[in-house]
């Protein structure tokens, strides 16, 4: 009986030692990838204006940029406001209607206002888009008075991944990423009156 | 398992930790629910019944209903109900700050109404006198002694019968006035 | 020797238990879904806090309805469903702000806020007990998403465990697509008047 015992007591120390040595190599291990992953970052394709980026939620394709002095809608701002303005096709990849995300599109030289997605169809503001429905949309940017209009604007398409149980509450959706795509554009003047 | 079998005090503790048990669950569903359980309670309490005409003290104030009109609809089959009360102030701050109040008509058969919005046009056509009361939300002016007329619009059928006014505040009790 | 068996299958049968319940865990949205009540096209769908039957529906490449004042042609790329309902409130006075197309494959296309403004849609009117009143709503999608679809309909799109009449849309006529329908105020009773070219 107590020799029976005594082999138990060593069995079970030496599972907590192997159990301990696993994990802690498991863990090493993963760290170790990440410290890997954020010290050599993967770099970000450079895509050409008019290609079609797959982001994971929605299919991008970049067309063109320019600087209007009013939103699509046609309203003048009662203020002379400079309106950065990018022109895109966005189709939903997703399940399910969803509106275009304010951190879809990170600017270079950055601008501190969110983006307003406008519907071409409907120069209006856009509501949730339909999936596999493409549609045109167009993103503005309210330039803040003093700042010089860019010539030429970089910008990073977010990627997206879905998960069917987020770590908090095990709920299904989709999360912001790491940039897809990086896409360069011409600042073009629509307007005689600015000049970019 | 072996270790409860092998010794009476493993098994005393056992039995013990089953009996908390039974205060422990309620104990933590009644603080997980975030008061919810007290507003259970409170919901099924009877609410004060008020007959018409006649005033009852109600969180810093005397209610009363003074009418309740049914006038024709703008739908075919349905009625505009009319409910005007007052409430005579005794006590500013706790009236206030017990507003707005949640005002509901209820038949016969238990189907409640909340007021109706946009009528506006249609009372002010049919009862301008009324059209001029403002309706229960907020009184940051009221002072002790005020008066203050109120009235609310609802649209029910036309077979709706045996309508009743309830008027709810926050946090007070009983839940609510029933004005026959 | 019996004994290290009995411990094997112990561990197995563990293992495919917690494999089981991990496979099987409903997800959060699973948990707080709407309560659905299911039925179907011409049929009065009753759920605990209101009713609804859909009386007619009606398909067009285009829409032509007033944009802020103006008269204004609402393309699209799919076809436009425009579903014709009546409603009522069954206990209390309450609003019914959501509605869904459930395509046949599963997608969901939520009501068009393009025309939300517009009169008798859902979100615009509060409904009360007793009283039945008509209600339009507005859908985009694609053509291969019309027949064997389900419109699901609640009060709100984001209250867990909402009521949800989930009908099934048996008798769309796919084949009946008008080029144009125009959309109007209506006066009296109907809110709205339709007009097919």
């Amino acid at each position: 009986m107590a020799a029976e015992r005594q082999s138990t007591l060593r069995q079970r120390l030496f599972a907590i030692l192997v159990a301990g040595i696993g994990a802690t190599a498991a863990s090493a291990a993963s760290f170790a990838m990440a410290v890997y992953d954020a010290a050599n970052p993967e770099p970000i394709a450079a895509i050409d204006a008019g290609v079609q980026i797959d982001t994971g939620k929605w299919n991008v394709m970049l067309r063109e940029a320019y600087l209007s002095p009013a939103p699509p809608t046609g309203i003048q701002p009662p203020t002379p406001t400079t309106f950065l303005t990018v022109e895109f096709d966005l189709e939903n990849r997703s399940a399910a209607s969803a509106y275009a995300s304010t951190k879809l599109f990170t600017l270079d030289p950055p601008v501190e206002a969110l983006p307003d997605f406008y519907l071409e169809r409907d120069l209006w503001v856009a509501g949730p888009l339909n999936p596999g429905m493409r549609e045109r949309m167009i993103a503005t940017w309210e330039l803040p008075a003093g700042q010089t209009p860019p010539h030429e604007l970089s910008v990073m398409v977010g990627s997206q991944i879905y998960k069917r149980r987020d770590n908090l509450y095990g709920a299904s959706g989709w999360f912001d990423r790491e940039p897809a795509a990086r896409v360069t554009l011409p600042v073009a003047a629509r307007n005689e009156s600015i000049a970019p | 398992m072996t270790t409860i079998e092998a010794s009476p005090r493993g098994r005393r503790a056992y039995w013990l930790s089953l009996a908390v048990l039974v205060v422990a669950l309620p104990a933590a569903m009644y603080v997980h629910s975030d008061g919810g359980v007290v507003d259970l309670i409170q919901e099924t309490q009877a609410p004060l019944e008020v007959q018409r005409g006649e005033a009852q003290t109600y969180s810093g104030a005397e209610w009363r209903l003074t009418a309740l009109t049914r006038l024709p609809g703008e739908l075919p089959e349905t009625e505009f109900v009319l409910a005007e009360f007052e409430a005579a102030v005794s006590d500013p701050a706790q009236f206030q700050a017990a507003m707005p109040c949640q005002v509901r008509l209820t038949d016969g058969e238990g189907r409640r109404w909340a007021p109706a919005f946009l009528v506006e046009r249609v009372i002010r056509a049919a009862r301008p006198d009324v059209s001029e009361k403002p309706r229960c939300l907020n009184f940051a002016e009221a002072r002790t002694g005020d008066t203050i007329a109120m009235a609310e619009s609802f649209v029910v059928p036309k077979e709706a019968k045996d309508l009743t006014l309830s008027l709810s505040l926050k946090g007070e009790q009983p839940e609510s006035l029933l004005f026959d | 020797m019996t004994g290290a068996i009995r411990t094997i299958v112990a561990v197995l049968a563990a293992a495919a238990a917690l494999y089981a319940m991990q496979r099987t865990t409903p997800v959060y949205s699973e948990i707080t879904s709407p309560v659905r009540t299911n039925g179907q096209q011409g049929k009065r769908v009753e759920t605990r806090n209101f009713a609804i039957g859909i009386a007619k529906v009606h398909l067009a490449r285009s829409i032509d309805a007033p944009k802020s004042g103006r008269p204004h042609s609402y393309t699209t790329s799919g076809v436009w469903v425009i579903v014709e309902a009546a409603v009522q409130a069954t206990n209390e006075s309450l609003s019914l702000t959501a509605a869904e197309w459930l395509g046949p494959d599963g997608t969901r296309y939520s009501m068009s806020q393009r025309l939300s403004t517009l009169p008798g849609t859902p979100g615009t009117e509060q409904l009360e007990p007793g009283v039945p009143r008509p209600m339009l709503m507005i859908f985009e999608v694609p053509e291969s998403q019309l027949s064997g679809a389900t419109l699901l309909v609640s009060q709100s799109a984001y209250t867990p465990l909402s009521e949800e009449a989930a009908v099934a849309m048996t008798e769309v006529q796919t084949d009946d697509i008008r080029p144009v329908i125009t959309i109007k105020r209506g006066g009296g009773t109907l809110p709205w008047v339709l007009e097919a070219e």
